[in-house]
């Protein structure tokens, strides 16, 4: 005995055909989507959007969601119907979700807002390599692993959930990596990191200081606040002195001679010695080797002509009495040039 | 033993090794596979692709009067394997959820598992040649018209039973398709 019909198109089996679709039908009618056990949508609640303070709230309206096949809209259209805030900022390229579209164009708002994980699952889940984390103002360009080389979890810094940072996650990792470091800093600037750091620029040892302020040589390892006095923004640190007179003060000796560029005298090696090529109205070549001190010793309005040579006062006094000079004080008017006699011969009887 | 129900024991050392498969699968992800992703779609779909064979290609086969691919014995052989694995696949997919449409079809197939192997039982209570014709003389007559009997009825439980199944699988299936696999 052969069946020649197939069992489907038996009439048990037309039946049974019916009876199911109008089961299903009427269960979509009744219920809507839940038929498909899509699971729970996300229930917590926000501000009230599309008349809603949360996905859950649509109940079963999959269309508020899920476009149909013949429709042009897509998903995102719906998502940016109520969510129009987010739908301006995908056209700014500086706020967090135009950059995150400049970068991946072909992101859709589910690519990183899943639903459907339960009322309390998180709405965003994303790769962490590609957020723009530097739209929020920080770059995870100098934290790709962590003091124990290991890939950054979200969690490293956002501890209680993804919108709040810790605000002690610098601090504690960062007092493992370079302790004496960091709680000299902190000490000095505080702990609100993010007023200055914003994780591209690395303020370390291999940070490059402007070049308008180059720190070299005796500036090279100086404590940061020693001229950032009580800086706690990045604009702070901008408006730092960079004069050389904000720090340093004029030395008594220099009695005011010498005006504010220092650098035509001194560079940053040390203070002494110092070159002056500028207008001496006495040849710098007199005495060679000599210091600024040894004419200089007090100040530089004052010179001394004693100390050198047979220059001692007693000596000089009693020659220049004998030749009947009065004003043996006053070298610089017969000796301009350093000379024994005023046209700089060296004529002892010029005298 | 062995010989006479070869289809059951390859059945079954298959699903132990799907079985190792998968436990091997939660142990390395600490988790049980959810439908939604590469292992666990990946079970649903070959799955339901053994159960879809199941059933076409033995009916097909049983009906078919100009080419007869392969002996009916064979065919049934399949029927039974396949019968059998493809659910087993399609139960490990559910993720252990059996909510909806999808928890619909999962007690389904567990009913027309269970109806086969009732239905296997019947069917060889009725002597038969390696083609599936019936061998006459070694049954009594009644013995052999209350076989029959019982036969149809199976049928008429049976078939309806994979109708309704195929149906939901189906609309389970267009579903996950519309508001998962092709999202726009």
């Amino acid at each position: 005995m052969r069946n020649k019909r197939l069992g489907c198109l038996s009439g048990s089996g037309i039946i049974t055909a019916i009876v199911t679709i109008l089961v299903i039908a009427g269960y979509v009618y009744a219920r809507g989507g839940l038929l498909y056990n899509p699971g729970p949508l996300n229930a917590q609640r926000g501000e009230a959007l599309g008349g809603v303070t949360s996905h859950a709230e649509t109940g079963g309206n999959c269309e508020a969601c899920h476009t149909a096949p013949w429709e042009r809209a897509t998903m995102a259209d719906r998502c940016m119907d109520c969510h129009s805030g987010i739908a301006a900022q995908m056209q700014d390229t500086a706020s967090l979700h135009g950059k995150a579209l400049r970068n991946s164009p072909d992101l859709a708002c589910r690519s990183c807002h899943p639903e459907h994980r339960g009322a309390d699952a998180p709405l965003t889940e994303m790769d962490e390599a590609s957020f723009p984390h530097e739209a929020l103002g920080f770059s995870l360009q100098a934290h790709q692993l962590t003091s124990v080389n290991q890939p950054f979890a979200c969690s490293d810094c956002h501890r209680q959930d993804i919108y709040t940072f810790a605000a002690d996650a610098c601090k504690n990792c960062h007092n493992e990596i370079e302790s004496a470091f960091t709680v000299a800093h902190s000490a000095e600037y505080g702990d609100a990191c993010l007023g200055c750091h914003d994780g591209v620029d690395r303020f370390d040892k291999n940070f490059s200081h402007p070049a308008g302020f180059a720190l070299t040589e005796g500036h090279a390892n100086l404590p940061c606040a020693q001229c950032h006095t009580g800086a706690r923004t990045f604009v702070d640190f901008q408006n730092a002195p960079s004069t050389c007179y904000a720090c340093h003060a004029e030395p008594a000796y220099h009695a005011g001679q010498f005006g504010t560029e220092c650098e035509a005298c001194h560079d940053t090696t040390a203070w002494s010695p110092a070159k002056f090529n500028e207008q001496h109205t006495f040849p710098l070549d007199h005495g060679d080797g000599a210091s600024c001190a040894t004419c200089h010793p007090s100040t530089f309005s004052n010179y001394t002509c004693y100390g050198c040579h047979e220059h001692n006062e007693v000596e000089i006094r009693s020659k220049h009495l004998e030749e009947g000079v009065s004003d043996f004080q006053n070298c610089m008017e017969c000796h301009a040039t350093g000379q024994k006699d005023k046209d700089g011969g060296d004529d002892d009887d010029d005298h | 033993m062995l010989r006479g129900n070869k289809e059951l024991w390859l059945a079954a050392l298959t699903m132990i090794v799907i079985t190792g498969v998968y436990g091997s699968v939660v142990m390395l992800t600490r988790s049980i596979p959810p439908a939604r992703e590469v292992f666990g779609h990946s079970l649903g779909i070959v799955g339901f692709v053994l159960m879809l064979m199941t059933e076409t290609l033995y009916s097909l086969r049983k009906r078919s009067r100009s080419v007869r691919w392969g002996r009916m014995s064979f065919w049934l052989q399949f029927h039974i394997f396949t019968g059998l694995v493809g659910p087993y696949m399609v139960l490990l997919h559910t993720s252990w959820k059996f909510n909806g449409i999808a928890g619909a079809t999962t007690l389904l197939t567990v009913i027309i598992v269970f109806s086969g192997f009732v239905g296997r039982y019947i069917f060889t209570r009725i002597p038969r040649s390696l083609d599936g014709l019936e061998v006459e003389g070694t049954l009594s007559q009644e013995a052999l018209k209350q076989a029959r009997r019982l036969l149809a009825l199976w049928h008429a439980v049976h078939i309806p039973i994979g109708i309704a199944l195929f149906i939901s699988a189906f609309v389970h299936i267009g579903a996950a398709l519309y508001y998962a696999t092709f999202l726009k």
